[in-house]
């Protein structure tokens, strides 16, 4: 068990000239769940191979609680303490499991290596394989075995061995649907269970929210917001969280500002909202210039009279059997409405009234969040 | 997954004997010619052989008198207890030094295929072009200081210095081959590995090698077969003729022909016995050396 914290980490392919991560600073706090969430290429993989050790990064520092693992500086490297030595778990995308051992061996390898005594790895392999459901498969070949079998190998070779972190590079990348609800409930449960430090790389932003204590969301190889899974998703730091997460996307219009009898508009062209009381503040040096408003599919509702509301035609019509996608035409522009009803609405024009509670604002230059 | 690809491999098969067309006539006259031809190089190619198995169970005065191809008319073994009496000595030299001559080579290629394959260190490429460069280096340029040396290590006409000339020579070639298959064991096996916390040389000693044991079956027999049939180090690095300590059978065999004549039978019987290890070792590995072949083991230079 140890929290990580990591110090201006910046990790270069090609010595120094571009970094594939800027200036990483970070804090996990111990038995955390924390998820690297990103794109690809947002290099999410790449800090947790350098926690992991698999990677040196070019300057920066990584520490296992107060213990320093890596040090480097200009390329240099000053204090690395190598893989083996740090005692983690590690479960890759490509399952890596040993092809010339059975499951069994798989499974007691990293004890073995820590010459454990053979009983005891028995114990530990034959517990971990019951809650994983391996018993009637531990001695098999690896190649006799499906990917959601692999899958629960790979993870039962790393509970196995109670490991100070676990790293977890989207371990659910190569399971069906259904079998991957299945995994996230049982990692989930189990990661509480054990209250290892847990890192979590996946592009999944369903995986991230339903799973993490703590979302660390990357791109372009910089922290675009930390935070809870509803700081991100309530207070989106800039456009980009914004529209990460959240399906179907967050909609966005450009709008512009105005002061009418001491009240703010919101003017997209194809609607007026007045703008409520608790953004004033941040609207007002806004005054006269454009602001991106964006407003979640989740926070529309259909409403009767016309204020503060927007005129829309739907478009078409996705069940998605409690509740209903709408696209609707807001002036040229497609809109996507979630509609809780039991029933599709029937007509084709219609007013949305948006949550104004939950308006997301942001600078259309800088895409950062403007409101509270 | 291999069994599966064989299933539909012959499903495809059967599908295409329902569906078979009757070739136009032209196609068929083609069909022959190539056959032909086919059947032309192959008598060529095999015809040396044949004369040689046959005259090996001929009587020495009949293998002189009679067609090299024909069958023997008095079936005899002289021949073959002949060629034994003189051999049986550099038989088992040669296979001494075969087996650790090949050994000792794919064990050094296999660590060196290692490291080049695996890690990243400093000038990396430049060593593996040396080794390259070194699988192309012809022996016959470097006989003399060679010859040198053994003598300076006391290993002349003896069995164990031509064990160390092929250990060493065999492994640029050994390395080659080996770095083609290890690059080929995937990285997050490695990583897995190191994980598990194991360094370098327990990788390559519970990961690497036991994953590849096709690639050193392939790269051992295929040291065998140079070693076996290899003269320039038999015949350089040992004393021939009376009181030889290290003769192996390859010069053995050639020494037959004496000036006192020839005795052709028991020559063509020795170089049967001689080429009967490697012909049992293709018969019996043929599976495993094209499998390994064809995954660019050999092609990886």
């Amino acid at each position: 068990m140890a929290s990580i914290t990591i110090k201006d980490m910046c990790v270069s392919y090609n010595k120094g000239k571009t970094y594939v991560l800027d200036k990483l600073n970070l804090d996990i706090k111990d038995g955390e769940f924390c998820v690297f969430l990103g794109p690809s290429g947002c290099g999410k993989s790449t800090a947790m191979y350098s926690i992991a050790g698999l990677l040196e990064p070019f300057s920066g520092q990584i520490y296992f609680g107060d213990k320093l693992m890596t040090e480097t500086e200009g390329g240099k490297k000053k204090t690395f303490v190598p893989p083996q030595e740090r005692n983690i778990a590690m479960v890759f995308q490509e399952y890596a499991l040993y092809p010339n051992m059975t499951v069994r061996e798989n499974m007691g390898f990293s004890l073995k290596t820590k010459k454990v005594p053979k009983d005891e790895i028995d114990r530990l392999v034959n517990e971990q394989a019951a809650k994983l459901e391996l018993t009637d498969l531990l001695d098999r070949r690896i190649a006799q075995l499906s990917g959601g079998q692999r899958q629960r190998v790979a993870l039962g070779r790393a509970l196995v061995r109670s490991p100070q972190v676990f790293l977890l590079d989207e371990p659910l990348g190569n399971l069906d649907a259904k079998l991957r609800d299945q995994v996230r409930y049982e990692l989930k449960k189990i990661q509480k269970e054990l209250n290892v430090t847990t890192i979590y790389v996946t592009h999944d932003q369903t995986e991230a929210m339903t799973m993490a204590d703590h979302i660390v969301l990357l791109s372009g190889g910089h922290i675009m917001q930390e935070g809870t899974p509803n700081d991100l998703y309530d207070h989106p730091a800039n456009e980009f969280v914004a529209g990460f997460l959240g399906t179907p996307q967050i909609n966005i219009f450009p709008c512009s500002v105005k002061e009418e009898n001491g009240a703010y508009i919101l003017d997209a062209g194809t609607f007026r909202l007045k703008a409520p009381d608790h953004v004033k503040a941040s609207l007002a040096p806004y005054t006269g210039k454009k602001v991106d408003l964006g407003i979640r599919p989740s926070d529309f509702e259909i409403a009767q009279e016309g204020v503060n509301s927007i005129p829309a035609k739907l478009d078409s019509i996705e069940p998605l059997g409690d509740a209903y996608l709408l696209y609707v035409r807001i002036g040229e522009k497609v809109v996507v409405f979630k509609y809780a009803g039991e029933k599709a609405p029937t007509e084709t024009e219609m007013l949305l009234k948006p949550n104004m509670e939950k308006l997301h604002l942001f600078d259309p230059e800088t895409q950062k969040r403007i409101n509270a | 997954m291999q069994d599966n690809m064989i299933a539909e491999r012959s499903k495809a098969g059967q599908a295409a004997q329902t569906l078979k067309v009757k070739p136009k006539w032209h196609m068929t006259v083609l069909h022959i010619v190539y056959y032909l031809i086919l059947v032309l190089f192959l008598v060529f190619y095999m015809l040396p052989f044949w004369g040689a198995l046959v005259s090996s169970f001929k009587s020495n005065a009949e293998a002189i008198s009679t067609s090299p191809i024909a069958l023997p008319q008095n079936f005899s073994m002289e021949g073959y207890s002949g060629a034994m009496d003189l051999l049986a000595v550099s038989l088992l030299n040669s296979l001494v030094v075969t087996i650790f001559g090949a050994a000792g080579s794919v064990f050094l290629g296999s660590i060196c295929a290692y490291a080049l394959g695996k890690w990243r260190f400093k000038l990396n490429n430049v060593f593996f072009i040396a080794l390259i460069a070194a699988t192309y280096l012809p022996f016959q340029a470097i006989l003399i200081p060679l010859l040198k040396n053994i003598t300076n290590y006391g290993l002349y006409d003896n069995i164990w210095g031509i064990v160390l000339a092929h250990s060493i020579f065999g492994m640029p070639m050994c390395t080659t081959m080996m770095r083609g298959y290890y690059s080929e064991v995937p990285d997050a096996l490695i990583r897995q590995a190191m994980i598990d916390g194991n360094g370098m040389w327990q990788i390559y000693r519970k990961i690497v090698v036991p994953n590849t044991k096709l690639a050193t079956i392939t790269t051992f027999v295929f040291q065998c077969t140079s070693i076996w049939n290899e003269m320039l180090f038999a015949l350089v690095l040992a004393n021939q003729g009376e009181g030889a300590q290290a003769p192996l059978a390859t010069i053995v065999l050639n020494s037959f022909v004496g000036s006192t004549g020839v005795e052709i039978n028991q020559l063509m019987a020795g170089s049967m016995i001689l080429a009967l290890p490697m012909l049992i070792i293709y018969i019996f590995m043929g599976k495993y050396l094209i499998s390994g072949q064809m995954s660019g083991a050999v092609t990886a230079s």
